[in-house]
């Protein structure tokens, strides 16, 4: 696997899977309307080779208010569609002010499918700050940093999760802060004998 | 009860640590991979 770290840049080429075009596709709208967004979960792992599918793409995006959130809607209904509710209002007012996610799928499709919220928690707004941006050949995507990503993968605790972490350390521990991970891992309460089984 | 509680706990760890085991076996490969290659891979099963 070829990649280059450059402070918080990942310079990454891959042969692009449909989920990659699907994510990118997305993106760009969020891009071309401004919206500061951070791609986290499953999918940075599987954008890294992890082998495994995914049926949803998590993504947080900013606090926003309704006359953005309207826009985006006007951008993305050409090409996707809420799988929530056909209404912007309620997609605003009934589910993101009410930190629950809403999902996009390319129109008439229900997978795979975009996961989009407002932070909920504090750790979640850090994570909109601190990202990475994976720059590629006709892409730019902005993912969760990952340490962070890693310990967050530590707390969720179910094996697909432990599995994601493990293989994003695999990948990446040249790069990164091992003792980063164990603190932020330890900030949301991550059993050490858990920590210590994925990260050994 | 056929199997003990701490039977079926100890198969599941152990099966969980296999896995974990296959994971190190295939970032190992990917890394020596060019991405190329591996993600032509990859794409064939995100493709299924």
């Amino acid at each position: 696997m070829e990649f280059e770290f450059r402070d918080n840049v990942i310079l990454f080429e891959r042969e692009l899977s449909d989920l990659d075009k699907f994510v990118i596709k997305f993106v760009e709208i969020l891009d071309k309307n401004k919206i500061n967004y951070v791609l986290v979960s499953g999918y940075v792992a599987i954008l890294f080779g992890r082998s495994r599918e995914t049926e949803d793409v998590d993504v947080i995006v900013e606090n926003l208010p309704f006359e953005k959130f309207g826009l985006l809607w006007e951008s993305l209904e050409k090409e996707f569609e809420c799988l929530n509710t056909s209404s912007s209002k309620e997609a605003y007012y009934g589910f993101l002010l009410e930190k629950t996610a809403v999902r996009f799928a390319y129109c008439g499709q229900f997978i795979p499918n975009m996961e989009i919220k407002f932070p909920k928690k504090e750790f979640e707004s850090e994570t909109l700050k601190n990202r990475l941006i994976v720059k590629g050949k006709g892409y730019s995507l902005n993912i969760s940093n990952l340490e962070k990503q890693i310990a967050f993968k530590l707390f969720l605790g179910s094996e697909k999760d432990l599995e994601d972490a493990r293989h994003l350390w695999n990948i990446f521990k040249e790069n990164l802060d091992k003792s980063l991970i164990v603190e932020k891992a330890k900030e949301l309460n991550v059993a050490e004998d858990i920590i210590s089984l994925v990260l050994e | 009860m056929k199997y003990s509680k701490e039977e079926l706990e100890e198969y599941k760890s152990e099966n969980f640590k296999e896995r974990l085991k296959f994971i190190d076996s295939y970032a190992n490969w990917l890394k020596k991979t060019p991405n190329k290659e591996w993600s032509k891979q990859q794409n064939k099963l995100l493709s299924r």
